[in-house]
């Protein structure tokens, strides 16, 4: 069989971490249910002891990615290596972790710990979910653009409307430089990851349709009727009888509308990106932190552990 | 600024940053300068930096006093007068020599060719007797050149007896030489002898040629270069011998070298690998020649370019497609054999074409493609060293597929009939020829059945990448944007990241990032004042320390993967970031401030374990590959 070019992390050197991992917790697990203290599982039995040395020797392992991945220059093994066992060992360690307690939580430190861990695992999943959902679909969402040749394009699409709007009459062109100021893209935390607030939407179709309509006046040689809305009513109040100049308007407008639908997709496009690639960093900013967390109460739970044994 | 070559537009622009500039030109076209600078004189042009006159000569210059500017200048134009008011008028006329002139003086020209040179003596003096020549009108363009020579041919004139300038240096060299006695002028006339390639320079020419050159003293067994190897060094064999490994599987196969012979010219016209390895001799010696001095030299003097050639043509032939046979047949395969270039997407053949000939890709790649219900789907791509179109030699029908130039290309036709009646006295050839033909048909028939790889080959070939030696690509579903690769770049090489990892075109999730391609003959290298531009024998073309900073590689990289920027001597401390902040690892810019020198990828060639965008990437999503994988990488194997 032909090898593949490449392999994702997932499935670095056919699944070695993962069959680690598994084997980890298949004896964790079989040593826990073999295993009858006298006065129940806890963590200060051998077995207790054992599973408490091998977590808190993965937690330290799975944080020197950090530094692993920093070492630009090299280091033990390669960093895809690194990631693949960070991934598996990680989920193991719920394993590992929760026989240690041997079920035993209260309000304390070694709890805190433990939760800790816990959420820290959670992020991280949440993170293995976004890696291997999300890239693909920023790839499909890019069409190969980058997004300052996006952002450079909507610029471009401004300018445009704006030229146009010029030649219409000066609402119009009022009402899209209106609309051009209220484009929002991307904005804080919520908005880069739910998507941005759109005060402007209800204007935009607004705008839209007195186009459309006005458009559709002008073609069919009409004047508008007094029930339309009034903005359209306003607009197509101006109207100067001129065929000729009808048809330049009209096709001004559909030049125009057509700008500001492509400039409408392409600030969706724009803020999804950043949508996207908030959601694929944003685990980082529970995950890192609290890793530091958990390291400082492990620390405090090892030592007050052996201080008041 | 009158004139219209190089210096004529440097200058130009330089002064537009801060005057209003006026080119005169007194053609219709910038041609006569270097590619990149003629873009940018036009581009100047268009955009209104420089405002330029064409077809126009300058009638008067005359001082205004009253005048808004000091001086004002009548042009002649092809629609009429035009007077333009200046403060000044720089002239860069350029070095053209005024042939008419130096003719109308008795010197003879050897040729009809406006580049050639008058012949001069080893002293410079022409064949007039007691006229002599020196600097670019003898065509040496370089002032410390005319400086020397002009010194050299006073002391003569004035009766003394003066060592050349370069003496002490090519003595220096030919301190190798067995049985050197320090005699510079024997001991070239002694390489003139030995060598027929060379036989047809002037002393000059010899001089400057060994001047870029070193002798070299193997020991019997020492590999001079081996198969695979990235070296494009020419070597002439001066004594002693040396051998040629033909067969890779099997080391005693050989074929050896002659004194007077030369070798290395195959990686040299073709830009890729060594394809044999050549071992010393018993007292071997032999002149190391580097790339730029030997094309140097193939372009200057016909008669070289006409030797090395017919040689590369009958090595070609034999080493690539026709092991075993006779001398005499091989002579008559390169007897029936041309030289075509094409340009990029220029057709060598077409479909439905009557088979007619074999192709050897001498330089360059060609992608070969049928059309299937009326869709053009790329089956393969050919680099150099291989040939192509045996299908319609074996099986006597219309050829099957298209074949076009991915790049540049330079291809050796050999006859169909020559080649039939060669093989039919060759029943192994014949042998060879089918059995590679037959798994080309396999794996066309595999490519016709999975069309998304002919997407991708051509989406590849359409980047250039029909050139390149190693590429660096992203699959984007693997890919989740973190950088790491531009800042384990960056990390490396005194923060100045050679890599855009976000931009670059996409096909299929297969992102083609602003990288080095290390092609197979750089452009960068074409304009390399200190010829910093080099390629290492593992492949990487990198740039050396003794870069000036002119910017010439980055303007004629074709791919914009040159940079301009000043390395910081420091790498950032991981712990001191982490412990109390400041520059993070990868992160920063570089600070330093100095002479701003180009820098690229030399694919991390100083590090061991390779490229460290790749080792960095903690998906697996950047991933080397050369031409040779592309087809692989085409597979639709891009498993996650």
């Amino acid at each position: 069989m032909e090898t593949p070019a490449h392999v994702g992390f997932l499935r670095h050197h056919r699944y070695r971490y993962l069959k680690i991992g598994l084997i980890l917790c298949a004896l964790s697990l079989l040593l826990y249910a073999i295993h009858d203290p006298v006065d129940g599982p806890n963590g200060g039995t051998w077995l207790g002891y054992g599973l408490g040395s091998i977590g808190a020797g993965l937690i330290l392992m799975l944080s020197w990615l950090g530094i692993r991945k920093r070492r630009y220059r090299g280091g033990l093994g390669q960093v895809k290596g690194w990631l693949s066992a960070h991934v598996y060992l990680g989920l193991a360690l719920v394993i590992v972790g929760t026989l240690h307690t041997g079920f035993q939580f209260g309000w304390n430190v070694h709890t805190l710990a433990y939760v800790l861990m816990l959420v820290v695992i959670t992020s991280g999943v949440y993170g293995i979910w976004a890696y291997a959902a999300l890239p693909e679909r920023i790839t499909a969402l890019r069409r190969g653009q980058t997004r300052d040749a996006m952002l450079a394009e909507m610029a471009e699409l401004n300018r445009q409307s704006i030229a146009v709007a010029q030649a219409l009459s000066s609402d119009i062109h009022r009402a899209i430089a209106r609309s051009i100021g209220r484009v929002r893209i991307g904005g804080g935390v919520i908005a880069q990851l739910f998507g941005p607030a759109e005060p402007a939407r209800q204007e935009f179709d607004d705008l839209n349709r007195t186009l459309n309509v006005r458009a559709d006046t002008l073609m069919a040689g009409q004047r508008a009727e007094s029930e339309a809305e009034s903005t359209v009513m306003f607009i197509a109040g101006q109207i100067v009888k001129r065929a000729g100049r009808d048809e330049d308007e009209a096709a001004h407008i559909r030049q125009l509308l057509d700008i500001l639908g492509r400039r409408k997709e392409l600030v969706w496009r724009i803020n999804q990106d950043i949508q996207l690639h908030g959601r694929m960093q944003i685990w980082l900013y529970l995950h890192v932190p609290l890793t530091l967390a958990l390291l400082a109460a492990l620390l405090t739970h090892v030592i007050s552990v052996f201080l008041y044994w | 600024m009158v004139g219209a070559g190089d210096a004529a537009i440097e200058n130009a622009i330089a002064l537009s940053a801060a005057n209003q500039v006026t080119i005169i030109n007194r053609g219709a076209e910038f041609n006569r300068a270097k590619d990149a600078n003629e873009a940018d004189i036009l581009k100047a042009i268009d955009t209104g930096k420089i405002r330029c006159y064409y077809n126009c000569s300058i009638s008067e210059a005359r001082l205004t006093p009253q005048g808004p500017r000091l001086a004002e200048l009548a042009l002649k134009t092809a629609e009429g007068t035009a007077v333009i008011p200046v403060d000044r008028v720089i002239a860069r006329l350029g070095a053209t020599p005024p042939r008419a002139f130096v003719e109308s003086c008795g010197v003879q020209f050897p040729s009809k060719d406006p580049n050639s040179v008058p012949a001069v003596s080893g002293v410079y003096e022409s064949n007039v007797p007691g006229l002599y020549i020196v600097g670019a009108l003898a065509g040496f363009p370089l002032i410390k050149q005319a400086m020397n020579q002009g010194y050299e041919v006073i002391e003569t004139i004035e009766g003394r007896k003066i060592e050349p300038a370069d003496a002490p240096l090519l003595r220096a060299k030919f301190a190798a030489l067995p049985g050197f006695k320090g005699d510079v002028d024997d001991a070239l006339a002694s390489i003139k002898d030995r060598m027929p390639l060379l036989a047809s320079l002037t002393a000059l020419q010899l001089r400057e040629f060994l001047l870029d050159s070193n002798v070299r003293v193997p020991k019997k067994g020492e590999a001079i270069f081996k198969r695979n190897d990235y070296s494009d060094s020419f070597y002439s064999l001066l004594g002693g011998g040396a051998q040629i490994e033909i067969d890779p599987d099997d080391s005693t196969k050989r074929i050896a070298i002659k004194p007077g012979e030369f070798f290395g010219e195959m990686s040299l016209i073709s830009g890729r690998r060594r394809t044999h390895t050549v071992i010393a001799d018993e007292a071997c010696v032999l002149v190391e020649s580097p790339r730029r001095t030997t094309l140097k030299l193939i372009n200057s003097v016909a008669a070289v370019r006409r030797i090395i050639d017919e040689t590369f043509l009958l090595r070609a032939i034999e080493t690539q497609l026709a092991k075993g046979v006779a001398p005499a047949d091989l002579k008559m395969l390169a007897g029936s054999a041309t030289v075509h270039s094409y340009d990029a997407n220029q057709v060598l053949f077409k479909e439905g074409d009557p088979g007619d000939g074999l192709y050897l890709i001498r330089s360059g790649s060609v992608m070969v493609s049928h059309t299937v219900g009326g869709r053009e789907v790329v089956l393969a791509y050919v680099p150099a060293g291989q040939y192509i179109g045996e299908m319609a030699l074996i099986s006597d029908t219309p050829r099957t597929a298209t074949v076009k130039a991915a790049v540049r290309t330079e291809a050796i036709r050999l006859d169909g009939a020559v080649f039939a009646k060669v093989m039919e006295r060759y029943p192994q050839l014949a042998r060879r020829v089918r059995k590679i033909h037959r798994s080309r048909i396999a794996s066309n028939v595999e490519q016709s059945v999975e069309p998304e790889r002919s997407g991708v080959i051509s989406f590849l070939m359409k980047q250039g990448l029909g050139e390149a030696t190693d590429v660096l690509l992203i699959d984007e579903s693997l890919c989740v944007r973190c950088d790491q690769c531009e800042k384990a770049c960056a990390s490396t090489h005194g923060n100045l990241s050679r890599l855009d990892r976000e931009a670059g075109p996409t096909y299929d999730n297969l992102h083609v990032p602003t990288s080095c391609r290390h092609c197979e003959h750089p452009h960068c290298m074409k304009d390399c004042p200190p010829d910093a531009i080099r390629r290492s024998p593992g492949g990487e073309v990198y740039i050396s320390d003794a870069c000036i900073g002119c910017g010439n590689c980055q303007r004629n990289c074709p791919y914009g993967v040159i940079q301009m920027g000043v390395e910081s001597k420091k790498e950032p401390s991981l712990w001191r970031w982490m412990m109390f902040g400041g520059d993070e690892p990868g992160h920063g810019d570089s600070h330093e401030k100095g002479i701003k020198k180009a820098a690229k990828c030399d694919m991390c060639k100083n590090i061991s374990g390779g490229p460290a965008c790749v080792r960095a990437c903690p998906t697996g999503a950047a991933l080397r590959v050369s031409p040779e994988k592309f087809l692989k990488v085409s597979h639709g194997r891009w498993e996650s």
